[in-house]
């Protein structure tokens, strides 16, 4: 027993070890496989013709070739190297940006979780009814919207035509604001790229906590539960809800993906100062020791929120802990 | 079980829906480039002109016909999908049935593999090698391929499992069938609706993908897609170009997902419940 017990947690901390190794080897070395380097990339098609002394002062400023143990030192170190379009170092702009995504997309998450399971276990408990089957439509439509279309949209609609919420940014600029007005303001700037992402993630967790209820509400321990008398609401979620809430946990690691490119574009869309946007204008500005960082870093909090997911899971379920 | 699951899709109103909108998208992306008078690349006509008779989407900033730009763009995002999303297919299945039926270390070492490529973020490894390397995108389309094929080599390996324990399989094994056959006749043939609703849900992300990416800019500018459309077009988006010039490939790019989510949760909720894994 307690052997299995080690075999469930080690399994997935040592998969996620070997991939954050593969993921800061890859980018470490891509840009090594370039011709030519950051300066030749930087100054090769500009007017500015550098001295050799100028080029090789440059090298030393941007790049070192100290080999791959050194490199995952200065990561853990937070010297990510320095940004050539925005002249500061890469970890600062990092850190600068890191907050406002957290807020944007911690409260996307938690809404949609939550509306989507409350609503889901709600719907099966009312399956075949006519609301519950057009919820279940108008959730299956709005899964198949992407973020760069609700978000073009209400971009259009409440931004542009009706001016109800701001088109852009976080915040007003230099606005002398006591506490609360600043808190509203944030809210106010937060409202469209949050409706955003809580429409993009909300139907999927939906239809899952739906899927996952109807399951479980057909197994012996619900009737046992119903005909011991329980009130209905404890049934459904202490007793049904709790075994509908494994499907949503293991799919969020699945849709991981979908969801980090979302967050990508939607604050590109609104221009939120978060990670997306600075790697945006990483992109368009070819900062590539800059995009490197963020992708390097950002990729490790991914596989740190992943690898925290599968022991929730563990936890949640305690039949994984003594499988096998 | 299985004609009843065909006769189940062919009544399942999302399944017909979702066909019907890829199967239009499909012909648009076909045939659109080829009857369409004007190149998307003719940049000789009045920038920025107003819809018309003769160019129907009007004129983009850079005197371009942005109908011809729009079926150009949605047969290149759907080029893409369709890479990525076969590709990955292929990869999984094969691997997966790999796995299965050897058994033993091959298999512990192929889904400790699996466990590894399905922890690294896709879209991370996609913008290093976009920004870096500015690859044409069948190489884009190949590498998500290489890192989304976990996710269908775990389904496959799971049935296929039950399969080749199953009493049919143990039947043809004991009248001499060798495993070449077994695997050909038997097993790929059972595990069809597996790779249908794999391939639905890879298509999906594909173009999810390909989209967003192409948005950020992280695609060759020359080459038209849908989500650099919009990401061109938001650059006017003071200008009175909404209807004709963003709405369009907004709209495309919505019918193409939903038709793909459709197909798909129509699939996994008519053949098995159970596979929910491949979304």
């Amino acid at each position: 027993m307690h052997a299995s017990d080690r075999h469930t947690w080690l399994t997935p901390v040592l998969a996620y070890l070997a991939a954050a190794l593969i993921l800061a080897f890859l980018s470490h070395s891509l840009p090594r496989m370039l011709p030519g380097d950051f300066v030749t990339a930087m100054y090769g098609a500009s007017d500015v013709t550098l001295t050799p002394q100028q080029a090789a002062d440059l090298r030393a400023l941007y790049q070192d070739d100290s080999g791959f143990m050194a490199f995952l030192g200065r990561v853990f170190c937070l010297d990510w190297g320095y940004s050539y379009a925005f002249l500061a170092p890469v970890s600062a702009l990092f850190f600068d940006a890191l907050p406002w995504t957290l807020v944007l997309m911690g409260t996307a998450h938690v809404l949609s979780s939550i509306l989507g399971f409350v609503l889901g276990v709600e719907a099966a408990w009312r399956r075949g009814t006519r609301t519950e089957k057009a919820g279940v439509g108008l959730m299956t439509v709005l899964e198949g919207i992407p973020e760069l279309c609700s978000g073009v949209l209400l971009l259009l609609v409440f931004a542009l035509n009706l001016g109800w919420f701001p088109a852009a940014g976080a915040q007003t600029a230099y606005a002398d604001y006591t506490f609360l007005q600043q808190a509203a303001d944030r809210l106010h700037h937060l409202a469209l790229p949050l409706t955003t992402l809580v429409l993009a993630y909300f139907p999927g967790n939906f239809l899952l906590a739906r899927a996952g209820m109807v399951m479980v509400m057909k197994s012996p321990f619900v009737l046992t539960a119903r005909a011991k008398g329980l009130p209905p609401i404890r049934v459904r979620y202490a007793h049904a809800a709790r075994n509908a809430l494994l499907p949503l946990v293991t799919r969020f690691g699945l849709r991981f993906a979908f969801m980090i490119t979302g967050a990508l574009v939607v604050e590109t869309l609104f221009s939120y100062p978060g990670l997306g946007t600075l790697l945006f204008n990483a992109i368009a500005m070819r900062d590539l020791p800059l995009i490197q960082g963020i992708v390097l870093a950002a990729s490790i909090m991914v596989l740190g929120i992943n690898l925290a997911l599968e022991f929730v899971y563990i936890l949640l379920d305690p039949r994984v802990a003594h499988a096998s | 079980m299985h004609l009843d699951a065909g006769q189940k899709i062919r009544t399942d109103p999302w399944f017909l829906t979702g066909a019907a909108l890829l199967g239009l998208l499909f012909c648009l992306a076909v045939f659109g480039p080829v009857l369409m008078p004007w190149d998307p690349y003719d940049t000789s006509f009045i920038p920025l002109d107003p819809p018309s008779a003769r160019h129907w989407l009007g004129i983009n900033d850079g005197g371009m016909d942005i109908f011809a730009e729009l079926l150009s763009g949605l047969r290149h995002t759907l080029i893409f999908g369709l890479t990525a999303a076969s590709a990955g297919l292929v990869l999984g299945s094969v691997t997966g049935l790999f796995a299965a039926w050897q058994g033993g270390w091959v298999d512990q070492i192929l889904m400790r593999l699996a466990d590894i490529v399905l922890a690294i973020p896709s879209v991370m490894i996609l913008i290093l090698l976009a920004a870096f390397f500015q690859p044409p995108p069948w190489v884009l389309a190949l590498t998500l391929a290489a890192l989304t094929w976990p996710t269908t080599a775990r389904g496959i390996r799971a049935q296929a499992l039950t399969l080749k324990h199953g009493l049919h399989i143990q039947a043809a094994r004991h009248m001499g069938g060798s495993s070449r056959y077994i695997i050909f006749r038997h097993l790929m043939p059972e595990l069809f609706p597996l790779y249908l609703i794999n391939f639905a849900a890879k298509l999906r992300m594909a173009v999810f993908m390909e989209a967003s990416l192409a948005f950020l800019g992280l695609f060759d500018p020359s080459l038209k897609s849908l989500g650099l459309m919009i990401s061109f077009a938001l650059k006017y988006y003071y200008m009175d170009i909404w209807a004709h010039w963003l709405m369009p490939p907004v709209l495309l790019l919505s019918f193409l997902i939903m038709g793909t989510t459709f197909v798909t949760i129509s699939l996994e909720r008519v053949f098995d419940p159970r596979l929910k894994s491949a979304l």
